[in-house]
């Protein structure tokens, strides 16, 4: 059912989202013109209008340094937001997140182990490989530890997701006390998330698993929103529920891996852009997804803003910034989700 | 009725939790445009009842038979073409609207990747409308009443176009007005030769609407025929604990019961 706001909902996030793509990428330590960015980036795609360009070192800012960097914002944003969607579909709560099931630890932790094993630098998709298949273990350990006895309830899932983090928030800390101090800063700067320093490699590793799943996730939204119907209901309705469920948590894991691996734990997003967007478009994978995605990299291109010039002196790191809005926002739904229950 | 098809029978089913039996050899049949009840108290076994015939439940012994094929041969989808499921527990996310949620039935007719065609279309406005909800079809689930919301779940139980109907107590959350709607709705389904076999509480409701009735209790059939023959029945008294007794008013087609203290 779409209604005439909801048609408006994707033409607009879109609009915002090239918008705010623009302004970040212009503003910075060493602010670009915004006219000079406009017409540099028109000049690269192939329609040179007249507008004066940049000076050469403007250039190499903005292309070298700026343009992957919000690129990248924006992929980790969509690409998380699109994922905190799928989850709260499949496991029939508006308020689950990758973060509360066990995948950003997860992630985290595999992607731990590659640095620590001197895997990251030495091979090209190994960091992203191994946050993926981090994010999979903690999915598919809370899956079946809650699931073993049959039906896994949603406090169940979500009990046993804050176990499986607790597990490998402890994993971590131990490989981290056990890693050469000289890599540690770098670690810790990595678990706070944050996208310093990301360049066009980060843009093309994070690209290839996000797109490719989340293309993967939207095709397969029509089986999704069977399945939030409930396990008996899409059980009647010929739903194949538990290989459904496994493929569709694989490549929710396979998305959260790959951004986890580029920009490190960026937690809430997941939660927020689709809980503000679901009243407005509905809950059907084929509007929410799409919408999810824009909100998503929208949030994460500006909080990636905030994080770079809100401070002169240093910058912030872009998860505590993303934690530091998205936890109050998450206890205000708790409360209006628990009031109206 | 036994001159009619068989649509949907159970085959001396056995079903355990843990240690605990559930049903034991429980075999019944429903018939082409027939109109069964299903009562019993508390924790009889109806609710796994209806899950085992629609086949959510593997039963430990017996087998259930989809027009004369075993249950478990009939591909998913085929299957969810032929037999729809109703029941009061289920709950879509509250921001589907009423016309989403009804058209998720048409999965088993289009599956993953087909839009939906004019057919599709046209079964969601045909069971919205049997239903008596065509004018909640832009509401949100979590706008409307637990009511409302049980026959937003029968209509995409009927825009499944089944031919065998199941329900696990439709009528639990609707007033006296939406219960007689429900039951009309059920005999024009009827009409075009779909079994509708539904747990029923309110025994005076199961012996108006069934033709035939079944009394489960404690995990058996404790009786099974007519609304007279199993509502009259010593069975009947003591699986409730309560002595049932007919009456006869004049212009009521079907018995009268009153229940009081005492089998």
């Amino acid at each position: 059912m779409t209604t005439p706001r909801s048609r408006l909902v994707l033409p607009l996030l879109a609009g915002a989202l090239l918008l705010g793509l623009v302004v970040a990428t212009a503003a910075g330590s060493v602010p670009l013109p915004f006219r000079g960015v406009v017409g540099a980036l028109l000049a690269k795609a192939g329609l040179p209008v007249g507008t004066p360009g940049l000076s050469p070192t403007g250039e190499t800012i903005l292309f070298a340094v700026r343009l992957p960097r919000v690129l990248l914002a924006a992929l980790v944003g969509g690409g998380l937001a699109v994922v905190g969607a799928v989850l709260q579909a499949v496991f029939r709560n508006p308020l689950a997140d990758s973060g509360l099931l066990g995948v950003g630890a997860g992630a985290a932790l595999g992607a731990v182990i590659a640095v620590h094993l001197g895997l990251a630098s030495a091979v090209f998709f190994a960091l992203p490989l191994a946050a993926f298949a981090g994010a999979l273990a903690a999915v598919l350990a809370v899956y079946f530890v809650a699931g073993a006895s049959g039906r896994a309830s949603l406090q169940g899932l979500l009990l046993t997701g804050i176990a499986v983090s607790a597990v490998a928030g402890a994993a971590t800390s131990v490989l981290l006390v056990a890693t050469e101090e000289f890599r540690v800063k770098a670690v810790l700067f990595w678990l706070a998330g944050g996208l310093e320093g990301r360049g066009w490699t980060h843009v093309q590793a994070a690209a290839v698993f996000v797109f490719a799943g989340v293309l993967l996730l939207v095709m397969l939204g029509r089986p999704l929103d069977v399945l939030s119907l409930g396990e008996d209901e899409a059980a009647s309705l010929g739903l194949p529920v538990r290989a459904t469920r496994l493929g569709l948590l694989s490549l929710a894991s396979l998305v959260a891996g790959a951004c986890t691996a580029v920009a490190g734990a960026v937690p809430f997003v997941g939660l927020m852009a689709p809980h503000a967007l679901r009243p407005v478009v509905g809950p059907l994978s084929r509007h929410l997804l799409p919408a999810a995605f824009l909100g998503g990299a929208l949030l994460v291109v500006l909080a990636d803003l905030g994080a770079r010039t809100l401070s002169g002196r240093f910058e912030l790191p872009l998860g505590a910034l993303t934690a530091i809005v998205g936890a109050p926002y998450f206890l205000a739904a708790l409360r209006a989700n628990e009031g109206r229950g | 009725m036994s001159g009619r098809e068989v649509l949907l029978s159970a085959h001396a089913l056995h079903v355990e939790r843990g240690r605990r039996r559930v049903l034991e050899d429980v075999t019944l049949a429903l018939h082409v445009a027939e109109a069964l009840a299903v009562v019993g108290p508390n924790a009889a076994g109806k609710s796994t009842l209806v899950r085992a015939l629609a086949g959510l439940l593997e039963p430990d012994a017996g087998e259930v038979r989809l027009r004369g094929r075993s249950l478990s041969d009939w591909p998913r989808d085929a299957r969810a073409r032929v037999l729809a499921l109703a029941t009061s527990e289920e709950e879509g996310p509250d921001t589907l609207t009423v016309g989403d949620r009804v058209a998720l039935g048409r999965y088993p007719h289009r599956g993953p990747f087909q839009p939906l065609n004019a057919a599709d279309e046209a079964a969601v406005a045909r069971a919205l409308e049997q239903t008596g909800i065509s004018h909640l079809e832009r509401r949100r689930l979590g706008t409307l009443s637990a009511g409302e919301r049980q026959l937003a779940t029968l209509a995409r139980g009927l825009a499944q176009e089944p031919q065998v109907l199941l329900l696990d107590e439709p009528a639990a959350h609707l007033d006296i007005g939406h219960q007689l709607q429900l039951f009309r709705t059920l005999d024009e389904v009827r009409q075009c030769g779909v079994g509708v076999l539904a747990v029923v509480h309110d025994l005076s409701r199961a012996a108006a609407w069934a033709d035939r009735v079944v009394l489960v209790a404690a995990g058996r059939i404790a009786a099974e025929g007519t609304p007279h023959e199993v509502l009259g029945s010593t069975a009947a008294s003591e699986a409730f604990g309560v002595r049932i007794r007919g009456h006869v008013i004049p212009d009521l087609p079907h018995l009268h019961y009153t229940f009081g203290d005492g089998a």
